[in-house]
Order: C-alpha cells, then structure tokens, then sequence
C-alpha cells in the first residue's frame, strides 16, 4: 500500500473518508486520509502541510533578535516555552550567562503557560468527546492567565517575553500578588475539573482503553511529553537534563498506565497540578535583581559552532538545532517539534480503531498544527 | 440486569455531580462582557496598534534594522540645500506585516518614544490600503493612509477610543 493521502483503490466494502483539513477537532488544519471498513478503520495517513510558513529558512535571513519572534509563531498555545527553547540555544552558542531574577521569571512564565496550553487541551477534548461545560470553565482559568502575560509583556498569544540573555521587562509586585491570586483562585477548580469530567462515565466509556500505546510503541515511535508519561515511560527533560534551574525545583512527574486516551488526558491534569507547585516555588525565590544579562550585542554574531538545546514544553520534548557561521543570522536552525513527532504514530494507532474514537485519540494526542507544519 | 441498573444510576449521579458545578457557578457574577457594546482597556504595556510622531523621530533607522517582519520605512527630511537632517520626511508602517512585538519601540532612542504601542486592539481593515499607515510632519499619532483610488491621505476607521472603553473586571 502506497503512503499516500489521496484515495486509494479501494475494496468493494470499503470506504475512503477525508477528515479535515477544516474539520473542528483536528485544531488547525489536518488532513487525515482514512480508509474504512464499515465502522472500523484499515488505513490512516495523515496529511499535513496546509500551514507550512517556512520558518525554519525564514530564520536564516533574520538575525537572533528577530528569531525569538518568529518562535512565537510554532507553537502559538505555549509560546513561552517556544521563546525559552530558542533563547537556550542561541545563549548557548553566545556563551552568555542569565541573571537569576531572569531564570525564575523565565520558569514561572513557562509553568503558567503549561497551564494555560493544557487547560485549552482540557477544554477542548471535553469538546470532542461532547461535554461542553468544561470548555467553559477551562477558558475562564485560561483567561487569568492570558491575563497575567499580558500584564507582563503586553501580548496574549505570542509573548516575544523571554529574549536573549533574560527577559523583556521586570514584573511589578502587582503581578506577584495577582499571580498567586490566580493559583489559590486555580487549586479547587482543578477538583471541579475532576467532578465535570475526568471521573464522568460517560466520558470513561468513551476514552477508556482507546487508542492504547504501549511502552515499546511510544519509545519507538519516538513520543515526548505527556504522551510518551502516559505510557508509563518516566522521561520528562526538566529532570534529566535540567534547564534554567529546574534542578532547583521540587515537583513530581506524572506518569500513566496503558497509555490510552484517558491516561494521556489525565496525565495532562495532573501535570497543571505539578505547574502550580513550580510556579509557587518560582515565586517565593524571587528577588530583586537585574532581568538581563550583559554580553549580548545588539545584532549578536556567535562565534562559527552549533548547539542542541532540548526543553520540556507543553507538548513534549522541544529542541533546537541552531548552527552559526559567525553572521548575524543562523546558518541552519531545525526545530524538533513534539506535536510534529506524536502526529506520526497516527497512522499506525488508527488502524483497526473504531470511526468514532478516531476524534478521541486525535484530541488526545494534543497537536498544534502551528508546530507541525512550522 | 443489575450492572445495567447500576450504570444508568452511575451515570445519572455522574451528571448530577457535574450539574452541582455548574449551578455553584450559576450563582457567581458574570465575567464575560458584551464585546461590541462593552469593551475592556488592556493593562498598561499592551502591545497595541502601533503610534508614531513625526515630531520626535531622528529618523535613525534603528526601528527599521529592529523589526523582524520589515514592516517600516521611512525616508530623511532634506532641508533647502538638499542636506539630509534629523527629522522624517515620511515614514510607513505596514500593518499587514506588523507582529505586534515591540522591538521596534525598544530599539527606539528618543525620549519619549517616537514609535510606541498604544493599547487599541481593534485595528480593522476593509481594504490593502488602509494597512499601511502614513506619518508626516503635521499628522497626528494616529497617521493617515493613502487612497490610491482617489490619490490622497484619509484617516483610518475603525480605531477604538480607549476613553470609552470600561474597566477590567477583578477577580
């Protein structure tokens, strides 16, 4: 069987199915070809493609400054964690040191938004799996966030806030007393999230033992992030190879058991309880203090060299691949995006699934399309 | 027989466990707020629409070699012996392009900013030519577009007037 998208030949009782590209649940714009036997899937080859901006050439034209603003734009639901994964690298190639008011902002920023990113997950696969109260809810928390970055950096969505060497702006106190505001508001909402959804039967029935990755699959098919811990594979990069003080910090790693839908969603849950305890602990280190390095020009030529840089973001193992011939903008840089990587297994787990729960495993690999097609 | 009693009373008791969320939240003040009638002001540093004046600028070109997108231009004011000097002849920015990321108001050395972000949210177009603003001496911070149809400066629509906007709700 060739790979792809378009219809294949089919069999007198098959049927070839387009989901997408503008289909609800698919979060952007995907495509996925399936073949289907009366109610159970035989093929699947996603398509992707259809948000391809090419910013990874773009990068090679724009200097260090203007790339930070460009990672704004893969993963557009955590942002934060896209600006960190970049900075991380060009900082490395840059052998600039970051001040430690600047190394907590940065991880209280990116835990938020952890949250914010995995409340839209919440919110959303309530959505595909028809319990609309919950999005609600979720968009509420999700606003206090939005709130919070805005009142730091200006923006809601592409925050250009972590840049080289440090951050853009210092928070006023104001955001410290509204930040914890937002997680005493946030801690018992979390146990309502469990009485709406996660414990519903109804929802059970239809993720439980869906879509199950077992360890050796999501290992092998090279699954990061929440997906890869529902599993039960402990691989999480903040504690194998600690970033920005991450050491520091006393958090634990959710893990799953059969890896199915249900676990991939609860996992998630989880994980915004682990973000709130960093963030508390972020803020109580806090001390005044300068939030940029010195050291960086302003049109920053790194010396020829490369550097790999890998961060736990929202989604799943984040790297940046950046390589300098000593100009002012990157030489090569390659983005290795989780959702991008989590999308491939698709056609492998969709096989022999019913027409159904193909909306179900899709919402809970919890893809940006964003990130995929970059 | 009895487990599916027991899934539908499971079920029925599931849902009025999600319901008791729902009206705990029934009873608490509202926190949307009707958009086109009712707006908020964004908190101070928003990223906004972009102004400009044309009185300050030195025309330095540091916001031209600072945005990533390419987005400004400008060009010197000559004075009348065709010298360039430090003020604007004109200057554009392209807000089809803009990302909205303040570099260019960061790289900006005047005091005050000549380019600064205001906190209007609602930049609307209806046509190409209304994304690209215009500023020259005498324009206020707003700018002005040009019409190419009818070959002259208008003032853009749709700006949102900040005074009548309302309060941001507290939690």
């Amino acid at each position: 069987m060739s790979n792809s998208p378009a219809a294949p030949e089919l069999k007198s009782d098959q049927l070839f199915v387009n989901l997408g590209p503008q289909h609800p649940s698919t979060h952007g714009v995907l495509r996925v070809g399936l073949t289907i036997e009366g109610e159970i899937v035989v093929k699947a080859v996603p398509d992707i493609g259809y948000l391809h901006r090419g910013t990874e050439k773009l990068a090679e034209l724009r200097g260090y400054h203007h790339c930070v603003v460009i990672s704004d734009r893969w993963d557009y639901l955590s942002a934060m964690n896209n600006n960190l994964m970049f900075c991380l690298a060009a900082e490395k190639l840059l052998k600039v040191e970051v001040p430690e008011r600047a190394q907590h902002l940065r991880v209280a920023m990116c835990e938020l938004n952890r949250i914010a990113s995995h409340l839209l997950f919440f919110g959303t696969f309530g959505i595909d799996m028809g319990a609309f109260t919950a999005f609600l809810h979720a968009f509420r928390e999700r606003e206090m966030v939005l709130d919070l970055f805005e009142m730091s950096c200006g923006a809601r969505l592409t925050y250009n806030y972590i840049r080289l060497a440090g951050v853009m702006k210092d928070v006023p106190d104001a955001w410290v007393a509204r930040c914890r505001e937002f997680l005493e508001f946030f801690k018992p909402r979390l146990k309502e999230y469990d009485e709406l959804l996660s414990f519903n039967p109804i929802f059970l029935d239809r993720t439980k033992g869906v879509g199950a990755i077992s360890k050796a699959a999501a290992v092998d098919w090279g699954l990061s992030g929440p997906n890869l811990r529902a599993s039960g594979v402990d691989y999480d990069a903040r504690k194998s190879e600690p970033y920005s003080g991450y050491e520091k910090y006393d958090f634990d790693v959710p893990l799953g058991g059969d890896g199915d839908c249900w676990d991939r969603y609860y996992c998630r849950v989880r994980e915004m309880h682990e973000s709130i305890k960093i963030v508390e602990q972020a803020l109580a280190k806090l001390q005044p203090g300068p939030i940029l390095g010195k050291g960086v020009a302003k049109v920053p030529k790194p010396v020829p060299g490369e550097a790999y840089v890998h961060v736990e973001g929202a989604r799943g193992d984040l790297g940046c691949y950046l390589v300098s011939d000593g100009n002012m903008a990157p030489y090569r840089m390659h983005i290795r995006a989780p959702s991008f990587i989590n999308l491939a297994i698709l056609q492998e787990m969709l096989v022999g699934e019913r027409m159904s729960d193909v909306i179900a495993i899709l919402g809970s690999i919890d893809i940006v399309l964003g990130e995929v097609d970059r | 027989m009895i487990q599916y009693f027991s899934e539908v009373f499971g079920a029925f008791f599931a849902i009025l466990k999600g319901m008791s969320v729902t009206f705990k939240t029934m009873l608490k003040p509202s926190i949307t707020v009707q958009y086109p009638t009712e707006k908020l002001v964004p908190f101070s540093g928003f990223r906004g629409a972009l102004l400009f004046d044309a009185e300050t600028c030195i025309s330095c070109n540091q916001c031209v070699k600072a945005c990533p997108s390419y987005c400004i231009q400008l060009e010197n004011a000559v004075n009348e012996t065709g010298k360039k000097v430090a003020k604007v002849a004109w200057y554009s920015i392209d807000f089809g392009k803009c990302n909205f990321c303040r570099l260019c108001e960061e790289s900006c050395p005047t005091k005050p900013k000549a380019v600064w972000h205001s906190k209007d949210y609602e930049l609307t177009f209806f046509r190409r030519d209304e994304m690209v603003r215009c500023w020259k001496k005498g324009f206020d911070f707003v700018g002005l577009y040009w019409d190419r149809a009818t070959k002259d400066f208008r003032k853009p629509e749709g700006q949102v007037q900040i005074q009548t906007t309302q309060e941001r709700f507290q939690y």
